[in-house]
């Protein structure tokens, strides 16, 4: 696999025709309560572009902020920075008539059909509100058309008069379909649309969506946490963590050799679909970190299972150094957890704090193993300061001490293989060794 | 399609296509409708007049009332003219009463007569709905019908609901329903005179009505209480018996349900008014829009409440606003602004709830602007919520108005109102007169049961989950 930087190799390669352009962009929540604290980082500078009529998968476990990337690109939510272009046109700043016509030009399918439609109206006037806001011609035309959509969903036009509680999960899915083409959008955002849905029908809509892009040239992106679903859909897929899309590419290359590490760490904890197949299990450690405070290097460094290492621990032995990572994810746990009341006050008496002490947790982490003495006056350095309610001081000790560029530079996208694949990590810079070299390693 | 044509047809060729049911239920509204026409038209007279009263100079007071004299004079069905109860005894029988019957008798086939055209009315309005339910609706099944269904199921909400019709029947017929008239009996009585036979002199005599009242107050002593069901010295029939200055209860109580169900009624509807749309707003917007509200409705709600109402009659005692429909204006302009925080406090849950719907977004999504997704998207399902909350504090609002009226604050004398009957006859409740304080005081406890009777009827009717589990009980506390 080549490895090299490429800023300028992106934005040249023509891969066809550009329909939306996302530069840097990131969406910061401020709804903490509190004034001063960290804003949410849902969305923490993703680029990428989507093809005229391509499907665009965007994967990545709840939380991850893909959902929030879906409702900023629909202006459900504002951006704090950088850019989205549809059509050559930057829409975060549109507004008045220019937002009207937006609205028009992109659509959105929602996940629960349950909640995304008003079970008040009929399902005429559902599939009709979009033409009545925009004065789609004459009123008849709106029901001429309307009736017109219920038949291309696969709906009876006699639905026209019913509502939504008389239909089935799959049936609300095709009506919410038929409202998001009613203006004749180019763009639609399918934000899980099949995973409220029964598995038996899944693949009814699936294939409804294929054909209906077919039909009228439409281009999705795909917003899913179920990988098969995508990779049955889509052309490329984007993988998304802590608000970073970690890897992106043709969805084939992707599944069959995942480059990021993160990407393996995903595909390898869905059940293969042909059991004969054996693939390794990798298990990730730990949870994301809050988004509210992510790490200053990688994204994914607290818990990368192929996270390189410094250079002087790079001999030492892999039990220890996952030891290690876990006594700072501990250190992390306990830092990011307020100290109980009791706590304090248990502080402020000065007895000793409650929480787990420390000649608690080093046995319990390096009790068996074998570790170096320097190594371990390192551990018991940090130890101290942990013990005394400075676990801040302690997370920068050992990340002086066992961090490495993983934890101190924020990796660029870097272009793997030559179909236009990006990925987040350090890895793929010459002087290291390929992530998919060192799971080899690990599951041996 | 052969249904493509179907479905776009009008209400009006869908009623031409099958005319027999909505010919038969126009029929019968057209009877029912036209024995009261006078009725009718008397009440646009009166709105009329209410409007040309708002309007500064009063222009065309005259063309109103001489319209309002038009309309006064076409008899209508059921009325006093028609089953005449103020007759006397001329010793052989009863004159100028209806069939000759007693008083007692005449006043109770009224009393009968305008229920059941009341309720006459209803059940067909009720009929016309279920008629273009089965025979013109479009759609064969709506969300709302499960709502109507299970009300109807619902024993303690249809309870409610017939207590409050017969309150608002009470309030409606007010004129026809007593056994004299207010401006006999209670605005002018010295204008008028009745007929009654003498004992002593065994013929028939006149009287002036104020001077028949001095003789027939209920005022605790045996000789000097007319008690309910029964005649005075002047062969008047009293249904609930005399006031202490020998005015007729029931005309008093009737025309108190007026004034006090309005007064409720429509400082309750801008209330809600307020608090709906304020809903929707903080609801919508959330943040800082959410934040001021709560500061100003915290600020009202931590004012008690009889307190402002007195303080601010009494400030405004002697002002023009005060003297505005007996005081009733300046009542409900307090107590919408003393309710609305009650009720966006209670709905602002379920606003806040409905605000976080995918359809919400979804409307947004394709452009629909604030004020529609508002409307459209959000109040149909706050709506419901109001009422109930509304309905349950109806009887709050009713209490307090007898309670300032008590106090000598709310609703000018002579205007009857339901508090100052209580007051006036408190004195008396341990007496033979005790009738004077107690019915007003049973007909406020009832109208307040029926009302929170209603109100747990359309709760149970809108949210069916709420009568089954605790889970239920608590949401319905805590909203
Ligand atoms: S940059 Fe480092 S930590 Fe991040 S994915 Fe690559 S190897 Fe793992």
């Amino acid at each position: 696999m080549s490895t090299t930087s490429t800023e300028e190799e992106r934005s040249t390669e023509a891969r066809g025709d550009t329909i939306l352009e996302v530069n840097d962009l990131k969406t910061y929540y401020e709804d903490g309560g509190f004034l001063g604290s960290n804003p949410v980082k849902a969305v923490d500078g993703v680029s990428f572009d989507i093809q005229r009529g391509e499907t665009l998968g965007l994967v990545g476990e709840s939380g991850c902020g893909k959902s929030t990337l879906g409702r900023t690109l629909m202006r459900l939510e504002e951006a704090t920075a950088g850019e989205v272009k549809l059509n050559g046109t930057d829409i975060t700043t549109l507004s008045g008539s220019d937002l009207k016509q937006f609205r028009k030009d992109v659509q959105m399918v929602f996940q629960d059909p349950d909640s995304s439609l008003n079970e008040r109206m009929t399902v005429g006037e559902i599939v009709r509100e979009p033409l009545d806001v925009h004065d789609w011609k004459t009123p008849s035309e709106r029901r001429e058309r309307v009736r017109e959509l219920l038949e291309t969903v696969g709906l009876q036009e006699q639905h026209y008069y019913r509502y939504p509680h008389q239909f089935s999960g799959g049936q609300r899915q095709r009506i919410g379909i038929a409202r998001a083409l009613a203006l004749e959008p180019e763009f639609i955002i399918l934000d899980e649309p099949v995973s409220a849905l029964d598995v038996s029908v899944q693949a009814k809509i699936l294939n409804l969506l294929e054909d209906l892009q077919n039909e009228f040239g439409l281009t999705y992106l795909f917003i899913a946490h179920d990988l098969a679903v995508v990779r049955h859909i889509c052309d490329r897929v984007a993988v998304m963590y802590l608000g970073n899309m970690m890897e992106i590419g043709p969805a084939d290359e992707m599944f069959d050799q995942p480059a990021n590490p993160y990407t393996h760490a995903l595909l390898s904890s869905i059940p293969e679909p042909d059991p004969t197949i054996e693939r390794d299990r990798i298990t990730l450690r730990g949870t994301p970190p809050s988004p509210r405070d992510p790490p200053a290097g990688c994204p994914f460094s607290t818990r990368c299972p192929v996270k390189i290492r410094p250079s002087a621990y790079r001999d030492m032995d892999t039990d220890l150094w996952e030891r290690i990572e876990v006594f700072r994810e501990v250190l992390r746990e306990r830092s990011r957890a307020d100290p109980s009341l009791s706590d304090r006050v248990r502080k402020l008496l000065g007895r000793e704090s409650h929480r787990a002490g420390m000649d608690e947790i080093i046995p319990e982490l390096f009790g068996e193993l074998d570790v170096p003495s320097d190594v371990m006056s390192h551990i018991r350095e940090a130890a101290d300061y942990a013990e005394n309610d400075d676990e801040d001081a302690a997370r920068a000790y050992l990340r002086e001490e066992f961090g490495s560029v993983c934890d101190h530079e924020r990796p660029d996208q870097l272009s793997v293989g030559n179909r236009g694949r990006l990925s987040l990590c350090h890895r793929h810079e010459p002087e290291y060794e390929e992530p998919a070299a060192v799971f080899e390693t690990l599951v041996q | 399609m052969s249904t493509t044509t179907e479905t776009e047809i009008p209400l009006r060729q869908r009623v031409a296509e099958n005319p027999q049911p909505a010919l038969i239920w126009a029929a019968v509204g057209a009877v029912l409708i036209g024995v009261e026409l006078g009725a009718i038209l008397q009440v646009v007279g009166a709105v009329a007049g209410v409007v040309v009263n708002l309007i500064p100079g009063d222009p065309g007071a005259s063309a109103v009332q001489s319209l309002q004299a038009a309309f006064d004079a076409i008899p209508t069905l059921v009325s006093r003219d028609v089953i005449p109860n103020q007759g006397y005894w001329d010793g052989t029988g009863y004159e100028n009463t209806f069939l000759g019957l007693s008083p007692a008798v005449a006043w109770a086939i009224r009393v009968v007569f305008v229920y059941a055209y009341a309720f006459a009315v209803l059940a067909w309005a009720w009929n016309g709905y279920k008629r273009f339910r089965r025979h013109y609706r479009r759609v064969d099944w709506t969300p709302r019908d499960d709502v109507v269904n299970r009300f109807r199921g619902h024993s303690w909400g249809k309870f409610g609901l017939i207590i409050v019709i017969t309150f608002v029947v009470m309030a409606v017929f007010a004129p026809a329903l007593g056994p004299t008239t207010m401006e006999q009996n209670i605005l002018q009585p010295y204008d008028y005179e009745v007929s009654y036979w003498s004992e002593d002199t065994q013929s028939v005599e006149t009287v002036l009505v104020g001077e028949a009242n001095l003789g027939s107050g209920s005022q605790g002593a045996g000789d000097e209480n007319v008690a309910p069901m029964t005649y005075d010295d002047f062969g008047r029939f009293h249904p609930f018996g005399t006031a202490t200055n020998g005015k007729d209860l029931f005309t008093q109580v009737v025309f108190g349900a007026r004034i006090s169900l309005t007064i409720a009624v429509v400082a309750m509807g801008i209330a809600g008014l307020i608090g709906l749309g304020l809903a929707m707003i903080t609801a919508y917007y959330k943040g800082l829009a959410d934040l001021a509200t709560v500061l100003v409705s915290d600020s009202i709600q931590a004012l008690p409440v009889i307190m402002v109402l007195i303080l601010m009659l009494v400030i405004f005692q002697n002002t023009w606003v005060r003297e505005l429909y007996d005081g009733a204006v300046l009542i409900i302009l307090i107590f919408s602004i003393v309710y609305w925080p009650f009720i966006w406090r209670s709905i602002r849950g379920p606003a806040l709830q409905v605000s976080e719907q995918d359809w919400i977004d979804a409307a947004k999504s394709f452009g629909q602007t604030p004020t529609q997704v508002m409307r459209k998207h959000m109040a149909p399902y706050v709506f419901s919520y109001m009422l109930i909350y509304a309905s349950l504090s109806l009887g709050g609002i009713i209490i307090s108005v007898a309670g300032l009226s008590y106090l000598g604050l709310g609703i000018t004398a002579p205007t009857p109102e339901w508090g100052r009957l209580i007051a006036n006859g408190q004195q008396y409740v341990a007496s033979p007169s005790w009738h004077i304080s107690l019915v007003p005081g049973l007909l406020i406890t009832l109208v307040v049961t029926g009302l929170n009777a209603f109100g747990d009827g359309i709760r149970d009717a809108i949210d069916p989950q709420a009568d089954t589990g605790d889970e239920a009980a608590a949401t319905g506390g805590g909203a």
